[in-house]
């Protein structure tokens, strides 16, 4: 007995105890709703049966009926779209925004601090904001191009179903560069200065050291902001929510919104696990490579 | 031996007792979207029942309307259900047909307070499934037209001849839209969700459809016309994306020369609009066809599982009695007739208590969400030009069929 209290409280035992109680939390908070999810895509659910994990199965009749809507394609274009430019532009300009933090001048390490700003504000409230900016006949947007004579009559930035999509995308591209730029000013910290001093004798320029020595240096944290940016832009629901409820007529309307509209408007929960289901099958695809990447950086 | 009877004799009379305790003390648990700090009716009603009958306990819960559905059927499928609860319309017969709902027919027939007979039809079958009622209804509301009457003058119009028909409708809309000052013909709500739905049905009912045959020609002629109507911006395009109370203050700012909405506006109307104000009946088809209009609000309703179902109906009962007062003191329009003494807003009451004859509800069917959610879609598919307008209703009612066939 005192042997066992002995190995928990400095030999591999207390290890074990430690990664055991992760392990208890990782598979109750976390294995086992993925797990009941994954269930129910497979189960015929409606609001009162949702308690039960014995209900009636229905093989892929969920999954089938999705991809029957007439919604699934263009719902899932626009998934990509938001994710792959929310990705592109918080990327571009949150890089741009760390080098430019980099540089030496007064104030710097404040300014990097403020544009924390935006990181810490709920989405709601960024999105009510944006719907100010936004809104199609008194919108501050339209304001200012009409003042610049940049547009003869007013954009329906939310309404318009050419355009929703690409208004709620900007919205997140800004609620998401602070995130980049944060993680990757701290990944260009990592790099020795000596290095850019070295190089600079040797007569490399400035493009020439970014893409010699910053972008390598840099790999996995990109690998990792990327990843993280994925799975992040994919569980964006709020700006959503609050400016166009993935409309008009679904122009607006990405995977994860609509995989709670079917759960909790139209309580058809089934399909909407099915969806939620489909997302973590990509997720965890991205979560694969945002593994990689920082065991890459440990390795480093 | 012995022992043990004694024991069991102990347990039996613990338990006796606090059986005989609970008779005395009753706690009814209750939930609703109100807000105390308002205070909003149910605090209202349970203050009041409670100095009639101080041996009833509430304890309230406030629960968000966006929230509702959601909780309230986890609540059920946990066995947490509340005693009392008020239910949106729509909503009440998903619950009663699930069997979640006590069957309160047996206490209405021997009750003095509720003839359900007296009940506007629409309410009472909101109420009504398989022939057995399973709430109250707690007031209800319906949409009107209002009308900005000095922007009437100012176009030449008549401030006492608002339209009455669909083609006046569009016709005044069209003289009073104004882009040079901002000025939009009409407000009303498209949007994706409910909203939609509940703006857009009267149209339907009015053209001889229903929820269950949406594809109808006066129905087509309808969605036409809410299309000609955004298509030449005699209403903002943001009414596709915006909810009633949104698109109505743009007529309280006067931005809007007409909106359609209920009377929940009249509150902040009266603070914000600074203009003469009139109202109407929805606008039908033609001159002399049949009348509709929306219904709102929501019944209260017991919860099979209660522990009390005798003070729970008394409680209801008691809340019914109350609708003399319920448009001065909460804005609901009486779901049955009653006099009501002085009314606020005396020519919006007239309306509302018109339009409550023709307040038909949404469905009634236990898979209202869904319906709800195909009409909206072919709403807003039409007028995002999509699809046309018998193209978005006939998938509508595919839907639909699909739905209430099951």
């Amino acid at each position: 007995m005192s042997a066992l209290f002995r190995g928990l409280r400095d030999g591999h035992g207390f290890d074990a105890l430690l990664a055991l109680l992760a392990l208890v939390y990782l598979l109750t908070f976390s294995a086992f709703p993925l797990i009941y999810n994954i269930v129910m895509s497979f189960q015929e659910v409606d609001m009162f049966s949702m308690a039960d994990l014995v209900r009636p199965f229905v093989g892929l009749a969920n999954y089938k009926a999705l991809f029957a809507s007439p919604d699934f394609w263009p719902i899932l274009r626009n998934t990509a779209l938001f994710v792959l430019l929310s990705i592109v532009f918080q990327l571009a300009i949150g890089f741009g925004l760390a080098l430019f933090m980099q540089q030496d001048f007064p104030g710097a390490t404040y300014l990097r601090g403020l544009f924390l700003a935006a990181w810490i504000m709920p989405a709601l409230v960024v999105g009510a904001v944006w719907k100010w900016i936004f809104a199609g006949d008194f919108g501050v947007l339209n304001y200012f191009l009409s003042q610049l004579g940049l547009v003869g009559s007013k954009v329906f930035w939310l309404s318009d179903p050419a355009i929703s999509l690409y208004s709620v995308t900007i919205a997140n591209i800004w609620l998401g560069i602070p995130f980049n730029m944060i993680l990757l000013s701290v990944g260009l910290a990592g790099i020795p200065k000596d290095m850019y001093e070295a190089a600079a004798l040797d007569g490399a320029n400035a493009l020439q050291r970014f893409w010699h020595m910053t972008l390598p240096m840099m790999r996995s944290t990109l690998g990792a902001v990327i990843s993280l940016g994925i799975i992040f832009t994919l569980q964006q629901f709020d700006l959503f929510a609050s400016l166009t409820q993935g409309g008009p007529a679904n122009a607006s309307n990405v995977a994860q919104y609509w995989s709670w509209q079917l759960s909790f408007q139209t309580y058809d929960i089934a399909s909407g696990s099915a969806v939620s289901c489909l997302m973590l099958g990509f997720v965890i695809v991205v979560a694969v490579i945002y593994v990689r990447s920082t065991r890459h950086e440990h390795r480093a | 031996m012995r022992n043990m009877k004694r024991l069991l004799a102990g347990a039996l009379a613990l338990a006796g007792s606090t059986v005989l305790a609970s008779a005395e003390e009753v706690t009814l648990n209750v939930w609703t979207i109100d807000r105390e700090e308002d205070p909003g009716y149910m605090y209202v009603m349970a203050k009041e029942f409670q100095k009639l009958h101080p041996e009833v306990k509430f304890n309230i819960k406030h629960v968000e309307f966006a929230d509702w559905a959601n909780d309230i059927t986890r609540a059920v499928a946990t066995g947490t259900a509340p005693d009392v609860a008020y239910v949106d319309n729509p909503n009440t017969p998903f619950l009663s047909s699930k069997g979640a709902l006590l069957d309160i027919s047996p206490y209405i027939k021997d009750s003095k307070v509720v003839d359900p007979s007296k009940i506007f039809p629409g309410p009472l079958s909101t109420v009504t499934w398989d022939g057995k009622i399973y709430g109250l209804p707690r007031g209800s509301n319906t949409i009107a037209l209002y009308y900005n009457k000095d922007m009437f003058k100012a176009a030449g119009l008549d401030p006492d001849k608002p339209p009455q028909t669909w083609d006046e409708l569009y016709e005044t809309a069209k003289k009073l839209t104004d882009p040079s000052k901002n000025v939009y013909g009409l407000a009303f709500s498209a949007n994706a969700n409910e909203e939609g739905t509940f703006q857009f049905l009267p149209w339907i009912q009015s053209a001889g459809g229903n929820f269950d045959k949406v594809n109808g020609p006066g129905a087509v002629k309808a969605l036409e016309l809410w299309q000609k109507i955004i298509d030449e911006k005699l209403a903002s395009p943001d009414t596709l994306i915006r909810g009633q109370y949104d698109s109505f203050a743009t007529f309280n700012a006067q931005n809007a020369a007409m909106a359609i909405s209920g009377p929940w506006e009249l509150p902040r109307m009266s603070k914000d609009a600074k203009f003469d104000v009139g109202i109407a009946l929805l606008p039908v088809p033609e001159l002399g066809a049949k009348r509709a209009s929306a219904l709102g609000e929501g019944n209260n309703v017991i919860f099979a599982k209660t522990k009390h179902p005798k003070e729970a109906y008394e409680y209801l009962e008691y809340m019914y009695s109350q609708m003399p007062r319920v448009w001065n003191e909460f804005g609901f329009v009486p779901s049955y007739p009653v006099e009501v003494k002085d009314p606020k807003w005396p020519a919006e009451y007239a309306v509302f208590v018109e339009s409550m004859k023709y307040a038909a509800a949404r469905g009634p069917s236990p898979d209202w969400a869904k319906i709800s959610k195909a009409i909206s879609t072919a709403i807003q598919q039409a007028l995002t030009h999509q699809a046309d307008a018998q193209t978005a209703l006939n998938t509508a009612q595919t839907t639909i069929e699909g739905i209430v066939s099951k």
